[in-house]
């Protein structure tokens, strides 16, 4: 059955003892779908994690035990640190979006660094024979080859026909 | 654009008093100071009154204030871009560099038994834990592989003695190895000392190989967590530190360099025993003490309940110690602490001394790599201990199968090298130790269960911002006597392997 948890916001939170899970509903409008994935996915290994929908604009998160008996403090901590790291999630995102170049250069500089160049055997284990991908946009074009005029002895159509 | 933008940031056009860019934190144990830094890590310690007037750009020109904010590049219309853009340069030299550490477990045996064993030791009898010669000498084809032009072989365990013969193999198939490759290579062996005898060390002088340590404390407090059969760990310890000392002095060895590095790992029992900690490093002819807190990892994670304490009482201790080494400096004693040494050298010199665990991005696969005794390479030696609690998080390959640049390139490297850079970190980017900060992602991932990690609730972000705290409230004493010591403690560098 489930009911409040002591010490935690009853608006929110409700606990079943029974089946050893707590549950929290997350407003979507304050964190966003991203940070709740990013959040209850650091739950994996201390408990089972089911996403549901809970009305328009919500989300229902359960956290269950693996095993039983679970204790309350558990219950408890589980969604104290489910809170903060919706918090930590969506905020970090934000702020990962804002400096996200500095971020990429250093991490590609960092990469690039450590892997150094291939090597001569490496770049022999290289197939170069087969189409590298399929290209039905004709991204890998150059731009004479997709919008330059056609030769027309090569018999293609031409402008005005 | 931007020149019309920055062409018209002159004082003339643009009120002269407005900040640039800056972070700022109260010191909690002098709450009339404020912490300031810029981007590019350069800093200053203001009186709030101070503070309150930068912040609101009401400083007046030509006072001497003003001045130190202009010199500082704390103020928007005076901002020195290129002097900042060479200063975060310089910072952040390491980065592409390479690994430069590679941790080889020769094997997970050992004869002692220490209450904390981050390296989840095994019996003696374990002889399956033990490194073959092939997979030695598939690890140094490897690590001569690195684009780093200098490379430390550092050999740990288990306790590496317990296969001499092997270490003894990998030294000269390296060297050797190495005469066509022409890299810069050293070797440092991390043992309990209880297995080295004089022909042992008669090698490793030698051949060069730096020797590092542990004595946690008093010899009540380090043998009642480190047990040796029928012997007392300490006394073995403290035996041949004095020997190996000695040794380098009779052998013209230049001290400052040639020295045994021994480490504590702080535990309850030791937390108001300070004094005498520093007291026995001091008698030992030790130049350095590194007060590290105790790491979540191995053994340390199961005996918690007896030797863990409130990351608070750590900072309590740690400045207790700092305070007492500093006045014995003052005296005329030469001992540093090896975390208020790389804070300081970034805090005062603005380059990075590239300790591996307290940089950005950190170490973990571009700095360092570990091979586990049956071949598994790990981003770090955190990652080699979580593997052996079960976790395979940070494994990125084999020394039999895997290929270097794929290792390097692994996702779980990119991975660690995205979190651990502060720039993207809530709390970080608002904290004025910013620039001279570094959390391992592996911490926060076995504290937190997130790579990322939350840097409020973390402990290790606890204890770098309690010793910046201390820091700078020492660097704003005023106390010349003090800043001469804390200088000094920036120029002696250890070789850089001395302190992983
Ligand atoms: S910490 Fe080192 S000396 Fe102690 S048990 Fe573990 S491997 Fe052995
Ligand atoms: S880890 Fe902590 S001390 Fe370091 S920059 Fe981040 S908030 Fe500051």
């Amino acid at each position: 059955m489930s009911e409040p948890l002591e010490a935690t916001p009853h608006a929110f939170v409700r606990a079943d003892r029974e089946d050893g899970s707590v549950s929290f509903v997350v407003d979507e409008s304050v964190y966003p779908l991203e940070a709740i994935y990013g959040a209850t996915f650091t739950f994996l290994d201390r408990c089972f994690v089911f996403l549901g929908r809970e009305g328009e604009g919500q989300v229902r998160v359960v956290l269950s035990a693996k095993k039983l008996p679970i204790a309350d403090d558990e219950l408890r901590g589980w969604v104290g640190e489910l809170a903060n790291e919706l918090l930590a999630c969506a905020w970090r995102g934000r702020i990962l979006e804002q400096n996200r170049a500095t971020i990429e250069a250093v991490t590609s500089q960092a990469i690039g660094g450590a892997m150094g160049p291939p090597s001569l055997d490496e770049l022999e284990d290289f197939d170069f024979s087969e189409e590298p991908f399929e290209d039905p946009l004709g991204i890998a074009m150059s731009w004479e080859e997709k919008y330059g005029k056609k030769d027309k002895s090569q018999g293609g159509e031409t402008e005005g026909t | 654009m931007s020149e019309r933008l920055f062409g018209a940031m002159t004082p003339e056009t643009f009120d002269a008093r407005q900040p640039a860019f800056f972070r700022f934190r109260q010191l909690p144990m002098a709450p009339d100071k404020v912490v300031l830094s810029n981007l590019e890590g350069r800093w200053l310690v203001l009186d709030r009154p101070d503070f309150l007037a930068f912040a609101q750009g009401q400083v007046s020109e030509g006072t001497p204030l003003f001045q130190k904010l202009r010199e500082r590049n704390f103020l928007r219309a005076y901002y020195d871009v290129p002097a900042a853009t060479e200063m975060v340069r310089a910072r952040h030299e390491f980065v592409g560099a390479g690994p430069n550490l590679h941790i080889l477990v020769l094997t997970l045996r050992c004869n002692t038994t220490c209450v904390y064993c981050h390296a989840s030791r095994a019996n003696m009898d374990q002889v399956d834990t033990d490194m073959t010669v092939e997979i030695a000498e598939k690890s140094v084809d490897f690590i001569l592989q690195s684009t780093n032009p200098a490379v430390t072989i550092e050999f740990q365990g288990g306790e590496p003695l317990v296969r001499f013969d092997l270490l003894q193999h990998v030294v000269r198939y390296a060297n050797e190895r190495n005469e066509a490759i022409g890299k810069e290579i050293d070797f440092t062996l991390v043992t309990n000392l209880s297995l080295m005898d004089e022909e042992k060390l008669d090698w490793l002088i030698e051949n060069r190989v730096q020797i590092c340590t542990s004595v946690d404390g008093p010899q009540d407090v380090h043998d009642k967590q480190r047990k040796l059969p029928k012997a007392s760990a300490h006394g073995e310890a403290v035996k041949w530190i004095g020997r190996i000392n000695e040794r380098y002095e009779e052998l013209g060895l230049d001290q400052t360099l040639y020295h045994v590095e021994a480490l504590v790992t702080t535990t309850r029992p030791i937390l108001d025993r300070w004094k005498e900690l520093v007291d026995l490093y001091v008698d030992l002819g030790c130049r350095a003490l590194f007060l590290r807190p105790l790491d979540p990892f191995g053994f340390a994670d199961k005996t918690k309940r007896l030797i863990e304490y409130p990351r608070a009482d750590y900072v309590t201790y740690y400045r207790n110690a700092v305070d007492y080494m500093i006045e014995l400096n003052k005296g005329g004693v030469e001992i540093l602490e090896r975390y208020a040494a790389i804070f300081l050298t970034k805090i005062l010199s603005g380059v990075d001394p590239n300790f591996l665990d307290i940089r950005q991005p950190s170490g973990a696969g571009i700095g360092q790599l570990a091979y586990s005794y049956d071949g598994k390479i790990f981003t770090c030696d955190e990652g080699r201990m979580l593997h052996e609690m079960g976790d395979d998080t940070f494994e990125i390959g084999h020394v039999m199968t895997s290929k270097y640049r794929d290792v390097v390139g692994h996702e779980a490297v990119r991975a660690v090298v995205i979190a651990s850079q502060l720039d993207g970190q809530p709390d970080c980017v608002h904290c004025p130790y910013q620039p001279y900060c570094g959390i391992p992602p592996v911490h926060s991932h076995r504290i937190q269960g997130t790579l990322l990690g939350r840097m409020r609730e973390s402990s290790l972000c606890a204890v770098h911002k309690g010793i910046q705290d201390y820091l700078f409230e020492k660097l704003a004493s005023g106390d010349e006597e003090t800043l001469r010591v804390l200088e000094k403690w920036t120029t002696i560098r250890p070789r850089d392997h001395f302190v992983q």
